[in-house]
């Protein structure tokens, strides 16, 4: 190597140590947070960027911190800017305690978003001790919408329970003279997949629902034949499946075709995208379910979809489609700021007890059309969704009732 | 340079810690860990409590796989087994002191029951027969709810010790700190005993073991105790850190962490233990630090660069296995022998 190549590199060394050496310390000290609570207001997440989840982590880091771009261009939160400091969980709870912990340590953000319902029970009681941060995730888990419990966490959406008992609502709306249609819950066996079972039964008892059904499967299972064997001799007129994305949904819908069953299928939130449902191709023909949320592409009257899509195509013009977890992610960021917010404008500090208080004093709230009606979060969680039907000529999934709320 | 090391008599020569410059680094290190908690962030602190019982953890499988040769892909689940009797007897008012040690040996009873077909079976087929038990576990922490709480999961009351809640990071961090200093010297201390050296005539060749007049069925059950003790262990103690736990943490996702972690770090060694799991632990962390370090000045970065991280962390496993396939503790040993013949050979 000749010297002038050495006094070129050793230059270039010093600046990269030298930016390693600050980029740790930027990151350990604690002046940075102290800052932040004076300055900007910090948007903490640990999203499952990669991971079994990565399909849906994805959009909804990008809707966090695309919300939080989009509101600080509009002002901000009571004038302050927000700061979004995301990084990966890998749908691991180790990693998203990490990733809390580390954020929290270096900035202590008001708000809080992470990855799931392990990490929203892990970190509960670090949250609750510290009583700095309101917490959110893509769970919809029922016990997690429990204020005294959980009292700093808080669902952008009904619990799954909720979403299972808008179904029975709206197949109850459904029935004729000749009875009550009957039901069959097909569901995975696991902790998100079993969580509204013994719920679902009570309301459709309560309903007069015959749940003629009940299926356990693995997740992802592929042979369901003797599944859909056992559905034929229940012979219901609905089945819900809940506790998947895709498989085995597909697989279900099109040997029940082929056996001849004049069935519908239904789904919950995550089934319900509709790249996930595109995926499905024949068999999602006539595929229905519960959305808490209305589709990027139903912007008419509300505005804040309308917002999402102006500002995806600007700041992601190769997004083609905005995914429900994008828009899951926009609402969370409207939710934490309006937290936020109505704490500030009322002059007290943003702790955790202010904010649950600010939080559960949201109700009749428009969420800007992202959800149909106006809504309450007093009790943690927006008991509310319509349910849609996927059309296959038009490739879209359209309303098929109007907004339904439940009682909480 | 290595001076004064002598070796004059059995006692030294079997010594832990032989020299002086061993103890002084010993414990500056020791030192170095308990004032860590004082001074360290409460990432940073988690960190080393997440790191502390995977170290424990393992190391129980060390025994067992690295020390006796029998593979075990229920790893997971014996963690389990330690957190849910942490959990139900926390929930009863038992103190820690107590629950520790009886989910250390729940996890050891088991361990006896899965290791018992170790006596006819071996090497891979031994895997799968462990597969097997850790699936049947799993299923029962899924399915046991008046004790596991179910798919729900479970929550641990903090520890106490004397009064004092162990609630925070820090004080969690001496009592994992703690537990694995003496689990590691604990294990260190086995393969220079009888039993380890059972263990380790096991390993190489069962059938010549048996010929020297090892009791095949004692010690091949005795590994897995052991090695079953401390992931018992570990996980009453990771309870007691997260303070809520589901059955979904205790997957083969989990087991095969640790099975990596031991084969990267050296198998059979006590430090290989703890390089692998530091290696399988803070690597992926510090990938994901240079993530959120470029973050700062491209905000698309933490979506671009978090699936790259992954690939570098696998490549960077691959890579350790082909260029040092007796792991990262032989890595330490290259150096150790470069600073002991230091300066007169290099």
């Amino acid at each position: 190597m000749s010297e002038m190549e050495q006094d070129l590199r050793s230059p270039a060394r010093r600046r990269l140590v030298g930016a390693g050496l600050g980029a740790a310390g930027l990151s350990a000290l604690p002046l940075s947070a102290a800052l932040a609570q004076g300055g900007d207001l910090v948007v903490g997440a640990a999203p499952p960027i990669t991971g079994v989840f990565a399909f849906a982590g994805v959009g909804l880091h990008q809707g966090l911190g695309d919300y939080c771009e989009w509101r600080n261009a509009n002002g901000g939160v009571a004038g302050r800017k927000l700061r979004y400091i995301g990084e990966d969980s890998g749908y691991k709870m180790d990693q998203a305690m990490s990733v809390f912990k580390k954020i929290m340590g270096a900035h202590q953000p008001p708000v809080f978003y992470g990855d799931s319902t392990a990490w929203a029970k892990a970190a509960a009681a670090e949250v609750s001790r510290l009583g700095t941060t309101i917490t959110s995730s893509p769970s919809f888990a029922s016990d997690l919408a429990d204020p005294a419990k959980v009292p700093y966490y808080f669902m952008a959406g009904p619990t799954y329970l909720a979403m299972i008992e808008i179904q029975l609502e709206y197949i109850n709306s459904q029935a004729k003279a000749g009875g009550k249609p009957a039901v069959a819950i097909v569901y995975s066996d696991t902790e998100f997949g079993r969580d509204p079972i013994a719920g679902a039964k009570k309301h459709a008892q309560k309903l007069g629902i015959p749940l003629v059904q009940e299926i356990v499967t693995k997740p992802g299972a592929v042979d369901v034949s003797a599944e859909v064997a056992k559905l034929r001799r229940a012979r219901p007129d609905y089945v819900i499946f809940h506790g998947y994305v895709l498989a085995p949904i597909p697989e279900f819908m099109k040997q029940m075709r082929e056996a001849g069953m004049n069935v519908t299928s239904m789904g919950t939130i995550w089934s319900m995208d509709k790249t996930t449902v595109d995926a499905m191709g024949a068999a999602g023909q006539g595929w229905m379910g519960v959305m808490p949320y209305r589709y990027s592409y139903d912007t008419a009257g509300a505005r804040s979809m309308q917002a999402i899509k102006d500002f995806a195509a600007k700041a992601r013009p190769q997004m083609s489609y905005v995914p429900l977890f994008y828009t899951h992610g926009w609402l969370v960021g409207s939710i934490f700021c309006e937290t936020m917010e109505r704490c500030l404008k009322a002059g007290q500090a943003l702790t955790g007890p202010n904010m649950k208080a600010a939080l559960e004093s949201i109700r009749d709230w428009d969420t800007g059309g992202i959800m149909g009606k106006p809504v309450s979060l007093a009790s943690h969680q927006i008991p509310m969704g319509r349910i849609y039907r996927y059309d296959a000529g038009s490739k879209l999934l359209q309303p098929a009732s109007d907004w339904i709320s439940m009682a909480t | 340079m290595r001076i004064h090391d002598f070796r004059e008599s059995y006692v030294h020569d079997e010594a832990l810690w032989p020299t002086r410059v061993q103890r002084a680094w010993l414990v500056a290190v020791l030192v170095a860990l308990a004032a860590f908690p004082l001074v360290g962030g409460g990432y940073l602190v988690g960190l080393m409590c997440v790191l502390g019982i995977h170290v424990i953890a393992a190391a129980g499988l060390n025994i067992m796989t690295g020390g006796a040769g029998l593979i075990s892909l229920g790893h997971a689940a014996f963690m389990g087994v330690g957190c849910y009797t942490a959990a139900w007897l926390a929930q009863r008012g038992v103190p820690f002191v107590v629950t520790l040690p009886a989910a250390g040996l729940m996890a050891a009873a088991l361990g006896v029951v899965v290791g018992l077909p170790s006596l006819r079976i071996k090497g891979l087929y031994l895997a799968v027969a462990t597969l097997a038990m850790q699936f049947l576990l799993v299923y029962v922490f899924r399915e046991w709810e008046s004790v596991t709480g179910g798919v729900k999961g479970v929550n641990v009351p903090p520890a106490s010790l004397f009064g004092l809640e162990l609630n925070t990071d820090a004080r969690m961090a001496w009592l994992i700190g703690g537990c694995a200093v003496v689990m590691l010297i604990g294990a260190r201390n086995l393969f220079r005993t009888r039993v380890g050296r059972a263990f380790t005539a096991i390993r190489d060749k069962d059938i010549s073991a048996e010929v020297l007049g090892i009791h095949l069925l004692h010690y091949k059950l005795m590994a897995f105790a052991i090695g079953a003790f401390y992931a018992g262990v570990a996980g009453a103690l990771l309870g007691y850190f997260y303070r809520a736990m589901t059955p979904e943490y205790f997957t083969l996702q989990l087991s095969i962490f640790y099975l990596a972690a031991i084969i990267v770090g050296g198998l059979g060694s006590t430090l290989g233990t703890i390089l692998g799991a530091v290696f399988m632990t803070l690597v992926p962390e510090l990938l994901r630090g240079g993530v959120a370090f470029a973050a700062q000045w491209t905000p698309r970065a933490t979506e671009i660069l978090s699936p790259i991280q992954q690939v570098v962390f696998g490549l960077l496993i691959i890579g350790f296995l082909v260029f040092e396939p007796h792991g990262l503790v032989e890595v330490w040993r290259r150096i150790r022998r470069f600073f002991h013949l230091w300066p007169f050979r290099s």
